[in-house]
């Protein structure tokens, strides 16, 4: 196997030998001074894309409450690049030279978002998968784990859903052009690691919620609208409006477990194909025992109504965390209702002003 | 009735006796009409007149307007097997309303977005039947899925995406039969695409043919762009690639038998024989083709295919092609080679719907005319 010598280690630039100084390219350290240093040393230069959103400041706290000496972030955001235009993405890598890639930019929205705009939805994630992809290959990144989601699974399907089963039928109406787009990022990770060997994966989240989402009522998912309506509504002492049913029913999973687990994915999962990262079956609930975990949050007493002319969306989604049991039988969720305060506090905290609305 | 000017008097006389053979479209003055008519006074500058539209608009000429509305369509992909196709169903029945400009790889490259909208500039199509596409033959797609995927993908989404800039009335683009769930009950049907995962020895160009539906009813839902598809079985005909190690089915066949016919060699057919094809000539998809350019206005997919009942073996398609030669040698097969799908029987039932009485050319006769092609062209003029 060829010597790997690290990106970025400064090593010897001269060496003298006799009386004469010698010039050393830092480029080629000589094996005569600088040994094969030991693999520890390695530094893992990891790129987050999508790095200031939910999941991304996720991994930033659970990367701050877990540090290692041989690991080094590089949070992204929509202002460091338009990851729609491979120039603009190309710079990125070339200025950072990762050699790991945690891919979570993406297009998104709730329910309502996405089916008023499917076209986009699809066609702004191809742009940006392919080129974090083919750009990870270029400069060969050791690693990428991009980011599903249960939502992409097959509207007609048996439950529990499994990592088998994403491709098997077409998915919900209501955000085919989101599904799709994530759908081919495994296909194409199949096809890198076929055709070259890449080790690109991903992972497949449930609904995720936590601190620094986007609380904005027309685009978020459930629980940050939840958690901004009960806001306002507990200050304004107003009738808190649930938007469907509340019958549909989810397994949420906290931003920074999730992270913790995408962490572990990054340094040890080595199968092209994907893992769903998810609480047990048992653990999913309704949207009405989300909403009443918020207001309880808050000590909201007002009045409740249900606005059924929303649309409910997937009635559920059901996934099987069996492989990712097999893989880490003892990692422990934090227990939903401790995750909905510390939400709810960040939201208080944060609300107007760093809050996105 | 307003006045009307020179250019509108011989514009109509014309056109008047042209209209007798074109359709009938829609009332209103539609873009394509007021295109041509622009680009008429541009050509014609001391009959410049900016008040014709509100004139043609009141009159009850508007209507001969319409039948002069010429389409212009723009095929991609047109240098290959289904665009000769389209090429040589349109010169055997043209329509005035008409004019076909074949593009080929020489004129553009469709995976890059600039070079692709050169085209669209160039030309102002109003209609565009897509056939580009990186194809190749079963053992060419399990090389390289990754490829087949990520340029297919390029050139189908440069391509819709310019034609909803342009403003193209329909787009009709070219699906396959071998982009269908693997595991499946047969026959085939169009609701049943995306069911599935598609084979393993091809998903990266079934996967990037899928996603030409997905957006054709993402432009229609968002856009009510007219951009659908068709869903051809196994097309065979002249001006196809020959090339041993790419070809699909049949130009393969065609080939080997050729040289060994001349060669008195034993012929080899890879695989077992058994797999089954249904098998459609080129010059009758190209008719369909232009039917559903024509008058198909679903977002949906629509198979043109021959019937189940005329699903075919592989060895019975070698020994026609055999009788197209008059091949009497030594036959070997290679099962060492794949089969690739075992069937993918489709039904045409939404075709017969539409078009009961659709003739296709017997199988020996196309089979022998596009053997004859081969002869007469080989080895200078075929894609080897």
């Amino acid at each position: 196997m060829e010597t790997q010598w690290p990106k970025g280690v400064v090593g010897a630039t001269t060496a003298t030998i006799g009386n004469i100084e010698h010039r050393i390219s830092s480029q080629f350290p000589s094996k005569l001074l600088n040994p094969t240093p030991p693999k520890k040393m390695a530094k893992k230069v990891i790129l987050v894309t999508g790095g200031s959103g939910l999941v991304g400041n996720g991994i930033r706290i659970a990367s701050e409450r877990d540090p290692r000496d041989d690991e080094q972030f590089i949070f992204l955001s929509s202002k460091d690049a338009d990851l729609t235009d491979k120039e603009s993405t190309r710079k990125v890598f070339e200025k950072h030279q990762p050699t790991h890639v945690i891919h979570l930019a993406a297009k998104v929205g709730g329910l309502y978002g996405n089916m008023k705009a499917n076209l986009e939805f699809f066609r702004i994630n191809m742009a940006i998968n392919d080129n974090v992809l083919s750009l990870a290959k270029e400069f060969k990144v050791e690693k990428v784990v991009s980011c599903l989601s249960t939502c992409i699974f097959p509207d007609k399907t048996t439950y529990p859903i499994d990592e088998t089963m994403v491709h098997n039928g077409p998915p919900h109406t209501s955000n085919y052009g989101y599904s799709y787009a994530k759908r081919m990022i495994d296909v194409m990770n199949k096809g890198y690691n076929q055709q070259h060997g890449c080790k690109f994966t991903s992972v497949i989240p449930t609904n995720v919620f936590g601190p620094y989402d986007n609380f904005n009522l027309e685009e978020s998912h459930v629980i940050p609208g939840l958690v901004h309506k009960l806001h306002v509504c507990t200050q304004e002492n107003k009738p808190f409006t649930v938007w469907g049913t509340g019958k549909a029913r989810r397994q949420f999973i906290y931003s920074v477990d999730l992270a913790r687990l995408f962490l572990w994915v990054m340094r040890s999962y080595d199968e092209p194909d994907p893992i769903i990262l998810s609480v047990a079956e048992e653990d999913e609930i309704s949207i009405k025992e989300a909403a009443e975990a918020v207001a309880r949050a808050y000590g909201f007493t007002g009045e409740w109504i249900y606005d059924t002319t929303r649309s409910d969306g997937q009635f559920k989604k059901t996934a099987c965390n069996n492989k990712l049991r097999k893989y880490l039988p003892d990692f422990k969720f934090t227990p939903f209702d401790e995750a909905i305060k510390e939400t709810c506090d960040w939201f208080s905290k944060n609300y107007p002003q760093n809050v996105r609305l």
